[in-house]
């Protein structure tokens, strides 16, 4: 079925290569690393489909987002592919609804002003660096958490984490921290991870690092090799797996984990989706997961 | 010379209109699209004319981007709690005239620079929107569906096609505040004796001005302003996060400066303000249409507001000399 | 050996500036340049600092025609200018500032400090400037002595000035400072400096030039050598007008009980200061530079806090709130109109409307337009002020009319009160006699008026009684009757017989 719609969608756009289709990618966050991956993905996919690709990025300004949706159901697009929360843009969603323009959640979260949303399972990820940390510290210890709440994809690793420390008695949160994330979140989360050393000053009274990302795994890193520690035995985990992280895992040192989401199959499953909705296709759930992958010295290099 | 680099700004700015105008001629000069720009400026439109208030008087609030998101967070975290309508947009309003008074006593009874000022309590508004927030995102149902519903909703004022033509909601808002500001500031001895300070403070004190109570209360009309704002931004985006109102303060302070390109020796003026709203609101909307990429758009925002500022200058320079 | 300008004439459109102008200033003389507000003194500087180009006419530089075409040019001919503002660096160091325009002297690459202090020493010492040190930073120098360091700037090295021209130098200085500037002028003419004078201060110009040259709408009028003329021929001159005397005449005091009452009163430097002044009266305040003249003003008006009663028609003035005092009907004119006085780019009708607007606007709130330019009309007549039209702006206007505005402003609400400080500062010669007529008048009107000046002659010309401060006291208060320059400078100085 799926495997028929596909191929459906290419006959169609091969059989109207006049009629380009306009496609428009808003998104608030374009600067952070993991939506570069989606988007260039997305585009990739999307020039082999031979569509006129339009990518908007608000620079963090929510508002605008739904200001740029509005303007590209003026301009008459065929589709729009968001990046943020779709609960913060209804009016712009509902725009695009009531002008029949359908709308592809690229790691936006469900609603039902969505066709679909393509994402990892962030409640995965967050399981898997939580048990791990569990895992490595034999059960029991002192963690200190990373968390960026703002961000609903970040919000609910954090809240699963926080589920799953609370299930182990042997584990205390003994810090959960918010870093200032203006200019990436590793600098703030240095200065930030140095306060807790300062105030944990004893060997063996911090276990383990949790990040919700791995900026702040890094930063936490930093502050831990500077102090001196890194032969406590300090676990540090993040998620994402970018570039910088995965060689510090690679090096065997503190940084132990961190979970690859597969930030081009996103984006390129976005792009099949899109392709599906414009051959008039639907999907029958509101998400659509793209596997992810646990990053330990043994696969880091790959 | 006066006149020329006036009429400069005013035609540059024209220019721009026309220029998408022709480039997409079915979709930006229509009624609907410039409805749809009036409610995307109108939380800016806000800021930038409460911001004209301290402008005139040559100081600045650096504070009023963080004012909007704490604004937005505790109307939201009322909301959760199970206040209502009326209670949580009160406080909300309540915070932001308390912001204005602090940032009023700093800047005008301790002599702190509003630059620093407003600078410190933007840090401080900013981490009291995290504290209220918890650093969430406040939203779906604890958000009141009404409160949400208000910025979809609009005065009917006819058809295209299929598509029911309204006023926005947050339109007749910000025109209202607008207005209201106007009148204070151009048609009130209040107004006159803050456009005063702003040409001499010490002439003004001089000649009777209590520019101390005037700088306090000025300081006000901002923070109230920007509260709006916030309020706006979260109706608009159904939720509230500890961020979500802090560009606006630059793009505001920029506003500002582009409207002033076009009055008299280059002062800040309420409805020269508006102009520089509607300018950067038709920029965003025309280059978004045209399909320019979002950070080129910015270069050329950038440029556009250098241009008509440098010009200003020049001319102004130019003035004296001759 | 000579500077000068053969025949020069310089048009802007339709408006000729200059009409066929020669002058010569000769190495060693001291020649003022006079003229009102738009005579041409301008135009003819921009001329020799090669920032503008004769139409017509050469100048001429030891006989021969230069073109200055750029400001380098004129720099390079041996021509330096001297302006009443100072554009410094006030954080750096006199010596610092007095290299800015030349290399600083080094040693193996480095700046060589001692050898810089040095230089900047000896340019100093040479105009008898040793009271100044080159190493403390310029923000600790006056204006006076700003001014003083830049002409010293102009003697260092082997490209030292042959010509100085100053433009109004003593606008902006005490009475001392001014003293002291020119014992320096007098000391360069005795160096074989030639010093072009550009003043309308008729006094300083008798007192300190070898021979002047007087402008009237671009054309010269008439040169003299010192001891030529008088002041009545040079207002005369300079004005077109007859002004057989520069200041109104003064009727018999009246007789009535005081409508001002200080008892008491400290503030800043003062001490103990006790008067009375009678509506129609005018009192002039005389001393020297930091005697408190400005300073009584500005506590009376509240600009500065003071202690002790004060009462205006038997009601007390609130101490420290200029607002109060204006609404109890105090008009007070600042000595710096610029800074203390004028909202410079806002309109003149604003500018002379401000303290009355709760009486203009109606409800007290909204803003009556037309009543403010009512008012602007009516009292910019009586000061006849020419302006063009109630939307111009004050930076546009000469210092006569920007001053104007500010009695414009002051008379606006029929004030009981009237308290000038240095009012006719930097103003010519036909605006300091409408403003003359304009003090009378008011005081005829039984408005009272206290004058502080550091002019002795315009406190002489228009006083009926006179205080004289030293270092915050009232050292003398006199009639004054048969009162001369002399006697009254002898007051600033002499100690009272206890």
């Amino acid at each position: 079925m799926h495997r028929l719609l596909l191929s459906t969608a290419a006959t169609l756009t091969l059989a109207l290569p006049a009629f380009a289709q306009d496609v428009a990618v808003i998104t608030p966050y374009l600067a952070q690393p993991g939506t570069q991956f989606y988007v260039d993905a997305f585009s990739e996919r999307a020039d082999a489909l031979g569509w006129d690709v339009n990518v908007v990025d608000t620079a963090g300004d929510v508002a605008a987002v739904i200001s740029r949706i509005e303007d590209a159901v003026t301009q008459g697009v065929d589709a729009i592919v968001i990046n943020v929360d779709p609960a913060q843009v209804g009016a712009g969603l509902q725009v695009a609804a009531d002008a029949g323009i359908p709308v592809v959640g690229m790691d936006a979260g469900s609603d039902p002003l969505l066709a679909v949303n393509v994402t990892s399972d962030g409640v995965e990820m967050a399981a898997e660096t939580a048990n791990f940390v569990i895992d490595a510290i034999g059960g029991a210890g002192n963690v200190v958490m990373f968390t960026f709440d703002p961000f609903p994809p970040v919000q609910i690793r954090g809240a699963e984490a926080d589920r799953i420390f609370a299930e182990h008695d042997g584990i205390t949160v003994i810090d959960r921290i918010t870093p200032d994330v203006s200019d990436g979140g590793i600098a703030d989360s240095r200065a930030q991870m140095e306060a807790v050393l300062a105030a944990n000053p004893d060997a063996g009274s911090i276990n383990a690092v949790w990040a919700a990302w791995d900026q702040p795994a890094l930063g936490a890193l930093q502050a831990i090799e500077a102090a001196g520690r890194e032969g406590e035995g300090i676990v540090i985990t993040g998620i994402d797996a970018n570039p910088q992280a995965r060689d510090e895992v690679a090096k065997g040192g503190n940084f132990k984990a961190t979970v690859a989401q597969d930030f081009a199959g996103i984006g390129a499953a976005a792009a099949d989706a899109v392709a599906t909705l414009l051959d008039g296709g639907s999907f029958d759930s509101d998400a659509i997961f793209v596997p992810t992958v646990l990053i330990t010295a043994d696969n880091a290099a790959e | 010379m006066t006149l020329l680099r006036r009429s400069a700004s005013l035609i540059g700015m024209v220019a721009i209109i026309v220029f998408f105008s022709v480039m997409k001629p079915a979709t930006f000069p229509t009624l609907g699209n410039w409805l749809n720009i009036s409610q995307q400026v109108s939380m800016l439109l806000v800021v930038s004319v409460a911001m004209t208030v301290v402008m005139a008087m040559g100081d600045f609030d650096l504070s009023v981007g963080a004012m909007a998101s704490l604004a937005g967070v505790v109307a939201a975290v009322m909301f959760k709690a199970g206040f209502g309508m009326v209670p949580a947009l009160g406080t909300a309003l309540v915070v932001g005239v308390a912001a204005g008074v602090a940032n009023g006593m700093l800047v005008s009874l301790a002599g702190i620079l509003p630059f620093i000022a407003t600078l410190a309590t933007m840090t401080v508004l900013s981490g009291a929107a995290f504290i209220v927030s918890d650093g969430r995102t406040i939203s779906g149902a604890d958000i009141p569906a009404a409160f949400g519903d208000f910025a979809r909703s609009g005065i009917a004022i006819g058809q295209d096609g299929t598509r029911v033509l309204r006023i926005p909601s947050l339109t007749i808002v910000a025109l209202a505040v607008t207005a209201a500001l106007w009148l204070v500031m151009e048609q009130t001895s209040y107004g006159r004796r803050l456009y005063a300070i702003g040409g001499n403070a010490e002439a003004a004190r001089l000649a009777g001005v209590r520019v101390v109570a005037l700088r306090l209360s000025a300081f006000v009309f901002t923070g109230a302003g920007a509260a709006i704002a916030g309020l706006m931004y979260a109706s608009r985006v159904a939720s509230a996060n500890p961020i979500q109102g802090d560009g606006l303060m630059l793009t505001a302070i920029a506003a500002v400066f582009l409207g002033q390109s076009l009055t008299e020796s280059g002062q800040p003026r309420v409805l020269a303000t508006l102009a520089g709203v509607v300018v950067l609101g038709a920029l965003d909307n025309g280059l978004t249409q045209m399909r320019v990429d979002s950070y080129v758009r910015q270069v050329l925002v950038g440029l556009i507001i250098l241009l008509a500022v440098g010009a200003s200058a020049l001319a102004r320079r130019r003035g004296r000399a001759g | 050996m000579t500077l000068a300008l053969e025949d020069v004439s310089r048009n802007y459109g339709p408006v000729q500036a200059l009409r066929g102008v020669s002058l010569m200033l000769r190495p060693g003389e001291v020649h003022a340049l006079m003229g009102e507000n738009g005579a041409g003194k301008s135009t003819l500087i921009r001329l020799l600092a090669g920032l503008e180009q004769p139409n017509r006419g050469w100048v001429m530089i030891d006989g021969q025609p230069v073109v200055l075409a750029r400001p380098e040019a004129a720099q390079a001919h041996g021509l330096r200018f001297i302006h009443q503002e100072m554009h410094v660096v006030p954080t750096l160091s006199v010596a610092e500032n007095m290299h800015l325009h030349r290399p600083f002297p080094r040693r193996a690459g480095l700046i060589n400090w001692r050898e810089l202090r040095r230089r900047a020493r000896v340019a100093l010492d040479a105009l008898g400037l040793d009271h100044i040190d080159p190493a403390v930073p310029m923000l600790r120098l006056g204006l006076g002595d700003r001014m003083l360091c830049r002409i010293a700037t102009t003697l260092i090295g082997k490209d030292r000035a042959r010509y100085i021209i100053m433009d109004e130098p003593t606008a902006a200085l005490t009475g001392a400072e001014s003293e002291r500037l020119f014992a320096v002028i007098r000391d360069l003419r005795a160096q074989g400096v030639g010093v072009l004078y550009v003043s309308h201060r008729i006094a300083e110009v008798m007192a300190l030039a070898d021979r002047v040259t007087v402008l009237r709408d671009g054309a010269r009028i008439s040169s003299h050598v010192r001891g030529d003329t008088d002041q009545a021929r040079l207002i005369h001159e300079m004005t077109g007008r007859d002004l057989s005397d520069l200041y109104p005449p003064r009727p018999a005091p009246p007789d009535t009980p005081p409508v001002l009452r200080i008892e008491g009163l400290r503030a800043g430097p003062l001490h103990d200061i006790s008067l009375a002044v009678a509506p129609g009266e005018v009192l002039g305040l005389a001393g020297l530079a930091g005697a408190g003249r400005g300073e009584l003003l500005r506590a009376l008006v509240g600009a500065i806090p003071r202690k002790g009663n004060v009462t205006l028609a038997g009601t007390p003035l609130p101490p420290a709130d200029p607002a109060a005092a204006w609404a109890a009907g105090v008009a007070y004119i600042p000595r710096e109109r610029r800074v203390e006085g004028l909202m410079m780019l806002r309109p003149i009708v604003e500018n002379v409307a401000l303290p009355h607007l709760d009486r203009l606007a109606r409800a007290r709130l909204f803003l009556d337009r037309a009543a403010e330019r009512r008012l602007l009309a009516q009292r910019g007549a009586e000061v006849r002020l020419k302006a063009g039209g109630p939307q111009a702006l004050p930076v546009t206007l000469s210092g006569g009319n920007q001053q104007k505005v500010l009695f414009a402003r002051a008379v606006g609400g029929a004030p009981r009160l009237l308290l000038l400080d240095e009012p006719t500062r930097g103003v010519d010669v036909g605006a300091r006699h409408d403003l003359y007529r304009v003090i009378r008048a008011l005081a005829a009107q039984g408005v009272a008026v206290i004058l502080a000046s550091s002019d002795l002659q315009e406190v002489i010309g228009l006083a009926d009684r006179i205080v004289v401060l030293q270092g915050g006291r009232i050292a003398h208060l006199v009639r004054n009757e048969g009162l001369a320059e002399g006697d009254l400078l002898t007051m600033c100085y002499d100690r009272p017989a206890a």
